[in-house]
């Protein structure tokens, strides 16, 4: 096979440099130095710098996504684990999300209705807060563009990471619930994984608002764009 | 066994219940990802007591560790779209992060409000 090679090349160096922005973060401490964000970063820079296009990159990044899906899967052992905490605080969790879902769907929308951009765009942007697979199935039946809306997920979630320390200042969040359903309600897995990084408490939470929010996005969506449109 | 090959083993058998998700996902023609259905199969196993915690302890240890490993290559992807937030597209990057501040601080407002009303109730 003539791609094993540079597949190989490519895990190898995302690994190293998932190892170095790792290594970078524990010792800045900045948000901006988020494995996640520095990691990513610089291998769009790499790619650009050698004028390599994403499906090259894929050619070994496609062997990391497969892990993606029980990755999350993974995430149930530490909600297990808190089951008995997370059931007493069920009902702060799903109203909390609920709010979320529903200001999330209605912010995106009417900031680019007002800010005047097609259609095609704002389907595209109304599922945000949600993980990829259902935010791109949100914005294709309601007609957007499945990959456009994938790019607003990512500015959901990589955007949350950079803005949640501000945020979470502002807003006076310092309760493991109240950082857990903001995370999972506003940026999905990449705001759960920040959020598992901290504090498995924290993350468990954000990984059932992130749940719940996908559920209720889903739901909500239809109706709140017809609604404002 | 060594730990390299109980992680191994473990990794592959949250991988199934990934497939099975997915699995669900296409037969019943669902919203949710199969990856999501896979999470909650687990979290039933596990409940029902169907599976013990140590057939996934070190493997899901492992994987949450280097969670923001595993995004990678979907966040590279946002390269190929870098021409849509030309001229005006900026501003739709600065209404993605607005929304996404106002969902965040205020459903975090909300569910830190009510928890502690609750904490407090308890005590």
């Amino acid at each position: 096979m003539s791609s094993l090679l540079p597949a190989s090349f490519i895990i190898i160096l995302t690994i190293l440099i998932y190892q170095g922005a790792l290594f970078i973060y524990r010792r800045f401490r900045r948000i901006y130095t988020a494995p996640i964000i520095l990691s990513t970063v610089t291998i769009i820079i790499l790619l650009l710098l050698f004028g390599l296009s994403y499906d090259t990159y894929m050619l070994g990044g496609k062997w990391i996504d497969y892990l993606l899906g029980p990755a999350v899967v993974a995430l149930a052992f530490p909600l297990y684990q808190y089951r008995d905490l997370l059931k007493r605080m069920l009902l702060p969790i799903l109203v909390g999300t609920s709010v979320g879902a529903f200001i999330g769907v209605t912010s995106g929308l009417l900031l680019s209705k007002w800010a005047g951009f097609s259609e095609l765009i704002i389907h595209s942007i109304v599922p945000k807060s949600v993980t990829t697979p259902v935010a791109m199935s949100i914005a294709e039946s309601s007609g957007g563009v499945m990959p456009l809306a994938a790019v607003f997920v990512m500015i959901a979630g990589i955007g949350g990471v950079l803005i949640h320390p501000v945020v979470m200042r502002f807003s006076r969040l310092t309760h493991p619930l109240g950082k857990g359903v903001g995370m999972g309600s506003a940026s999905h897995a990449i705001g759960t994984a920040t959020s598992m990084e901290r504090d498995p408490l924290e993350g468990s939470v954000s990984t059932i608002a992130m749940v719940l929010s996908a559920v209720l996005v889903s739901i909500l969506a239809p109706g709140l764009t017809i609604l404002f449109m | 066994m060594s730990k390299a090959v109980t992680i191994i083993l473990q990794i592959t058998g949250l991988y199934i219940i990934y497939l099975l998700g997915t699995l669900i996902q296409n037969t019943f023609n669902l919203f949710i990802p199969g990856s999501v259905i896979g999470l909650v199969i687990l979290f039933a196993l596990l409940s029902l007591k169907i599976v013990p915690e140590h057939w996934f302890k070190q493997g899901v240890g492992f994987m949450i560790k280097h969670l923001p490993f595993f995004f990678i290559p979907a966040t590279v992807g946002v390269m190929s779209y870098a021409y849509v937030f030309e001229g005006k597209g900026v501003l739709l990057i600065l209404i993605g992060l607005l929304s996404t501040a106002l969902v965040m601080g205020i459903s975090g407002f909300v569910a830190q409000w009510m928890a502690r009303r609750r904490e407090a109730a308890h005590e």
